[in-house]
């Protein structure tokens, strides 16, 4: 790959210690690692795709795109992905500001409380709104209906409004993490000198603050596009009922109907082609949207930032607030909760219809959900840790090096992000079943290999905003000064970077602990996630059990938040100091 | 050196997860017999099974793997591809597919001592697969929305099941996709269509259609037998009725052509059809494929002997032939306003 030959260290520093030290073999090994795990599967979709027996197959490429139901999906896809985007970057930045710049009370804990929106995963919040609002049955219409004696369902979540609400609920916290971030490592001397010189606030912000959170809530909203253009659980639990697919749901329906026979693995091939093809277009229009302005605004010092008095608006925002958070959150984690305990599903919320029984039956008797839980866990803890290390060295080599091509590197990596988890399966399958020497199939070892591909774009994009928030000259200087490269990268790049590379992991690890798109393909008879788990039981009609592993996965993703919380929070004053 | 701390952290938590999950992969490695079983038979019918068979066979590291028939199909398509198969022992509804993996030569032939008592209107005369259950698939209703329980087909026709009536996919499931099967060959797809005109919608699994049933969600949808029969016993507003034409579809089991564990696979295939295996089979509410074995008289079912005198027939050589076709068909069919 062009990115592995010649590093090109920044100038001046160029003669300084050995030409191939630490630094750069990693830098190697972790450009050999993207090829490996990211580049090849995605390319062998393509080929598989395009490809039979060594020539080009156009025309059923030419079939399956003239199909109505392909063009109706991938219309679907567009909609949900573009719905979603719109109003999970208004939600987001609209919070992450309150959050950040203002003096909404409680500040601290309402940001944590934004953040489990995140936590939550959003085919359980799908499941929960299809209890609360499916129109016949849904708790929420069948108590509005009876209030005020209504015939017919209030709200029907089995529409495409319903998906892109529920996204939304659980997406936005993408953009909330970005976009508060920068906001609370952005130089405040930007904004006062403008106070000072007589800008009123809508100036600022217009001039000053959104400018340099462009690229924040660009890259918010690019993660949000790209992962509800390709999302999954929540289209096909409030979706296909009713006939609603988009590309993923298509293709997932497609590979089970003809007995998953190689055909219908080409064909969802050729179907996720078209979404590589539409993120391609996204990423364009990113880079289009970045190159007009790229702010380098750290500056090496941590100040606090300025701070908006609320002054009457305080207690109506907090309201606000608080009250998104208990119908987004509370209300179907609650609902989640009581299903779980019942006996079975559709009987009444009374004591002698619910138990503890279905958490005994899930955490001790049953072995694929004891499974399913210990899969999940070491499977994201492992994946999130390689994926964050490798990405942040990818990421120096594309933010920092002066490289030609790595725009290139950027698409690849981006790139499996963008296909539906469906797919990066199948080029996983395809990769690792021996084909090419090692056969890894119905391992748990195949999920790994895939989460690494899926979520090297979380890595790359949360690592090269903080990277590229850091001065060239703080590391110029150390190098300056004689520092190895492998020094400078130590002691000045990587502790600065290292809120973003945290930030990163959890990226990956919260995400990775319910991953269901790609799991849902590969896992073996043993290697079941706690997503699959789940929604293996939703679809297998096990309802209340559903529930109840959605219940302990919500404890255990709660548990984890606040173990890492305490060890990022013992290093985190650490580098302020 | 704090931030060093925390790299240091960082790199033992990733090493304790890279044992951690060597272990846990090692672990699973365990055991001289081996037997994996992929079936469409939820937990409430297989778990029992199994139970039972470790109980009798604790020499054989005994799991399975249980999805809807096209899952099954696609795992095993996806296992032949890698050449790395995983399953032993196939057992699911979706009868044609063994007619198809039976011509396709990847089925090892076996003839269980049991294999005579197998009552049952399908049967492989070569011994490639046999029937290890009888599902039968009754009308599933809610019984605080619908005070009167249908009492034939055409009565989804009614008014009062608009919007109501809910079929699994049957391009998950392989009952789903049998039973539309059986419906089209005894009342043709104008049937079909008339359901769809009265708002019959596609769900996802077989058993999510009932439990979306019981939540009153859907109204009427066809439910396999056993899984009904479990939420009725828990209590669901669950009621269960069959009309005169009955949809009986036998699971066939067959073991896989190439196993490595092929006496385990028999002892499993011998166990599932001796007495003491069908009454297991029965008492979850399904109906076992021996004559000797009797139902749990409370649930209400029909024979045997009966529900094979009453089913509905099907060609299933045909219908393996006109698979896709069926599919799309009934795709097109529910999709359409």
């Amino acid at each position: 790959m062009t990115g592995a030959s010649g590093p090109s260290a920044p100038a001046g520093a160029a003669g300084n210690g050995p030409r191939f030290g630490a630094a750069e073999v990693l830098l190697a090994l972790s450009v050999v690692v993207l090829v490996v795990v990211v580049a090849i599967p995605v390319l062998l979709i393509f080929w598989t795709a395009l490809v039979v027996d060594g020539s080009p197959n156009v025309k059923e490429v030419l079939a399956i795109l003239r199909k109505p139901d392909t063009y109706e999906a991938l219309r679907n896809s567009v909609v949900i992905a573009a719905g979603v985007t719109f109003f999970s970057t208004i939600i987001g930045v609209f919070f992450a500001w309150l959050v950040s710049r203002t003096d909404l009370p409680f500040k601290e804990t309402m940001k944590l409380l934004f953040l489990v929106p995140f936590m939550l995963p959003s085919f359980i919040g799908a499941l929960a709104w299809k209890m609360l609002l499916s129109p016949r049955s849904g708790f929420v219409n069948k108590a509005l209906a009876g209030a005020f004696g209504l015939d017919g369902p209030v709200f029907d979540i089995y529409s495409l409004g319903g998906i892109i609400a529920v996204e939304t609920m659980y997406l936005f916290p993408f953009v909330f993490i970005q976009v508060s971030g920068a906001l609370e490592r952005m130089d405040p001397t930007l904004e006062e000198s403008a106070r000072i010189s007589g800008a009123g606030l809508l100036t600022i912000t217009r001039r000053i603050t959104l400018p340099l959170m462009l690229p924040s809530i660009a890259a918010g909203a690019l993660l949000v596009a790209l992962y509800s253009l390709s999302h999954f659980g929540v289209p096909a639990i409030l979706g296909t009922e009713v006939g609603i697919y988009n590309i993923p749901t298509k293709i997932y329906e497609k590979i089970h109907q003809s007995g998953g026979s190689f055909t219908a693995i080409r064909t969802g091939t050729i179907l996720s082609s078209i979404l590589v093809v539409a993120a391609g277009v996204i990423l364009w229009a990113q880079s289009l949207l970045l190159k007009a302005g790229r702010f380098q605004v750290i500056s090496g010092k941590s100040m606090r930032p300025m701070v908006l008095k609320l002054r009457g608006l305080k207690v109506p925002l907090l309201i606000l607030s608080i009250l998104y958070i208990l119908v987004t959150v509370v209300l179907p984690t609650v609902t989640i909760v009581l299903v779980g305990t019942l006996k079975t599903y559709g009987v009444s919320f009374t004591l002698s219809n619910m138990s503890l029984d279905n958490l005994k039956y899930i955490l001790f008797d049953w072995k694929m959900t004891r499974d399913a839980i210990w899969n999940s866990f070491y499977l994201s803890l492992g994946a999130a840790f390689v994926t964050m290390l490798v990405g942040t060295l990818i990421s120096y080599v594309i933010v920092k090096m002066k490289v030609r091509g790595k725009f290139l590197l950027e698409f690849l990596g981006v790139l499996p992000f963008s296909v539906p988890g469906t797919v990066i399966a199948l080029g996983v399958i395809l990769m690792w079943s021996g084909k090419f020497g090692v056969n890894l199939y119905n391992t748990a070892w195949i999920i790994f290999v895939a989460y690494v591909a899926r979520y090297m774009a979380f890595s790359l994009k949360s690592n090269s905003a903080a990277l590229e928030q850091v001065h060239d000259s703080l590391e110029e200087a150390a190098r300056a000064s004689g520092a190895t490269h492998w020094q400078a990268l130590r002691d000045i790049v990587i502790p600065l970077i290292k809120p973003g590379m945290v930030a990163a992991f959890f990226l990956i690890f919260l995400p990775a602990l319910r991953e269901l798109t790609t799991s849902v393909l590969l896992y073996g008879p043993t290697t079941r996630t706690i997503g699959v788990a789940i929604y293996t039981l939703n679809e297998d009609g096990e309802t209340v059990y559903a529930a109840t592993l959605a219940t302990v996965a919500l404890a255990i993703i709660v548990v984890g938040q606040v173990v890492i919380k305490r060890i990022t929070r013992t290093t985190v004053p650490g580098d302020q100091a | 050196m704090k931030r060093k701390n925390a790299v240091v952290r960082g790199s033992i938590i990733g090493m304790a997860l890279a044992v951690a999950g060597v272990a846990g992969l090692a672990g699973a490695a365990n055991g001289a017999e081996k037997l994996m079983v992929y079936t469409s038979m939820k937990e409430s019918l297989i778990g029992k099974l199994r139970d039972e068979f470790q109980k009798r066979h604790p020499e054989i590291a005994f799991d399975y793997y249980s999805a809807g028939a096209g899952k099954l199909m696609a795992k095993v398509a996806a296992e032949r591809q890698s050449g790395r198969m995983t399953v032993d022992v196939l057992w699911h509804s979706e009868v044609p597919d063994f007619y198809a993996l039976k011509r396709d030569g990847m089925l090892e032939k076996y003839v269980s001592p049991e294999a005579q008592n197998v009552r049952s209107p399908v049967k492989d005369p070569d011994g490639f697969f046999t029937p290890a259950r009888l599902g039968t698939l009754g009308i599933a209703y809610n019984t605080k929305k619908v005070a009167v329980p249908p009492k034939s087909w055409p009565d989804l026709l009614d008014a009062r099941f608009r919007n109501g009536l809910g079929i699994a996919n049957p391009a998950l499931s392989g009952t789903s996709f049998v039973s539309v099967s059986l419906l089209v060959n005894t009342f043709g797809w104008d049937y079909i269509q008339k359901l769809r005109r009265n708002g019959a919608l596609v769900g996802q699994g077989s058993g999510q259609v009932v439990d979306d049933t019981a939540s009153g969600d859907l109204l009427v949808t066809l439910a396999p037998d056993y899984i009904a029969v479990e939420k009725i016993r828990k209590g669901a507003n669950l009621g269960l009725a069959f009309p005169k034409e009955m949809l009986v579809i036998p699971s066939p089991v067959a073991i896989v052509k190439g196993t490595p564990n092929r006496k385990a696979a028999e002892k499993f295939i011998d166990f599932l059809l001796s007495k003491d295996g069908q009454t297991i089979i029965a008492s979850t509410g399904t109906l076992p494929i021996r004559s000797d074995v009797a139902l749990p008289k409370e649930l209400g079912l029909a024979s045997t002997e009966e529900a094979v005198g009453r089913a509905m027939k099907l060609d299933y050589l045909k219908t393996m032939a006109e698979k896709e076709a069926i599919l799309e068909k009934f795709d097109a069919i529910m999709k359409a306003k």
